[in-house]
């Protein structure tokens, strides 16, 4: 790969996603942007980039841009947040509910199965206060493409079976005759995506009470890391709580947000900080 | 160390599973057919069995229906693992009393995620 390819693919995912790629770490663009590059018949990424600066193509961009972020997910990839959320964070927001209606935003959801997990296991908690809320799944990615294959909710052979037991799988998925999967249209209901970047504002999402953001903010520069927390942050309803993924720390990246008092692990929007800047 | 038992008829497929169970830190034995996985069993019972369902003598469900009647034959974690992939052969399975299902081909996460899935990992 010449410089200048690498000087064009780090300044498209900084301008992007916000991610931060030092040069040093240039092999991770050959491997991440491969399979692109070969579906697209480029023998190399050089001409990658030709193409992208001769025709410009937005959702191509896109595309380069999120693979470049590198995020893998599978079906409960991180089981303990999941867990977390459905038995502490969501039945402590019901507490307070006064419509018995909540709202959580999986941010960065890639192709979706984050967000079919947390839905599976509402599903699952019968006999807890959760199952008689609405519960509503809003999951959103950079990618169109990665968003068109969530909201298909149609998932193959090997990405079915890491992280889904079977009894989960015959549960939630009704079988094609190709060999695919898809979710069962009684849970399509619960979940939506959507386009959207986070560094950019989100102002039809509205209000939630669980923001969910797993294996977003690593990799990003710092700046895009504060624009991302601050975009999360606004759309928390108040004492609601925000999660990086298992083992992410949150701390430290923004003002907006603090730890919250009511859940270890847990961060909530610092009202103060709006607070002092209006005084 | 967890002892896993392969019933597979394809010498390949016991092969390569073979490694992958390996390198999850159990011991292997291996049977290429029901019939032999049985008489396997009724020497030493396995903590895992990862079965393939279309085998010659025995098949995998007949075999699993005669583990679950022997005397400790409900000790063993099974996993099928299988070309048959639809629907009503895995309903089967479970109902023969098998833990997990793998739907070939499969690869090394696929295995440790299966085993993950029913604490044997």
């Amino acid at each position: 790969m010449q410089e200048t390819t690498f000087n064009e693919l780090a300044d498209l995912a900084l301008r992007q996603s916000g991610q931060s790629i030092p040069a040093s770490k240039s092999y991770l663009m050959e491997a991440r942007l491969s399979t692109i590059a070969r579906r697209e018949n480029f023998a190399t990424l050089d001409d990658l980039v030709h193409c992208l600066k001769a025709r410009p193509n937005p959702r191509f961009e896109q595309e380069v841009a999120a693979a470049l972020t590198g995020k893998s997910t599978s079906f409960f990839g991180d089981r303990e947040l999941l867990d977390k959320i459905v038995g502490q964070a969501l039945p402590k927001r019901l507490e307070y509910s006064k419509t018995g209606r909540l709202r959580v935003w999986c941010a960065g959801v890639s192709t979706g199965q984050e967000a079919w997990s947390l839905a599976i296991l509402l599903r699952e908690a019968v006999g807890s206060p959760l199952a008689n809320a609405e519960i509503e799944i809003i999951g959103t990615d950079l990618s169109t493409l990665c968003i068109e294959t969530a909201k298909q909710g149609v998932y193959g052979h090997f990405d079915v079976q890491k992280g889904l037991s079977i009894h989960r799988l015959m549960t939630n998925f009704d079988r094609h005759d190709n060999g695919d999967w898809s979710v069962k249209p009684d849970l399509q209901k619960q979940v939506s995506f959507r386009r959207h970047n986070l560094l950019e504002p989100a102002r039809d999402l509205g209000q939630f009470d669980i923001v969910m953001c797993c294996n977003v903010l690593n990799g990003l520069a710092k700046g895009a890391q504060q624009q991302v927390v601050e975009t999360l942050s606004a759309h928390l309803l108040p004492d609601a709580f925000l999660f990086a993924g298992t083992g992410e720390d949150l701390q430290g990246i923004s003002p907006s947000i603090k730890p919250s008092r009511a859940l270890r692990g847990a961060f909530e929007r610092d009202i103060s900080v709006k607070k002092t800047e209006a005084a | 160390m967890k002892h896993c038992l392969i019933v597979d008829d394809s010498r390949v497929v016991r092969t390569v599973a073979g490694r992958i169970v390996k390198d999850l830190s159990f011991s292997v034995s291996e049977a290429a057919d029901g019939a032999q996985a049985l008489e396997m069993c009724r020497t030493e019972m396995p903590d895992a069995i990862l079965l393939d369902w279309n085998m010659p003598v025995m098949n995998g469900l007949d075999f699993l229906r005669a583990l679950r009647r022997e005397e400790k034959g409900q000790e063993p974690i099974v996993v099928f693992c299988t070309n048959e992939n639809d629907s009503e052969h895995i309903s089967e399975a479970i109902r023969a009393g098998a833990n997990e299902y793998i739907m070939k081909p499969f690869d090394a996460d696929i295995v440790e995620s299966k085993f993950a899935e029913v604490g044997l990992v």
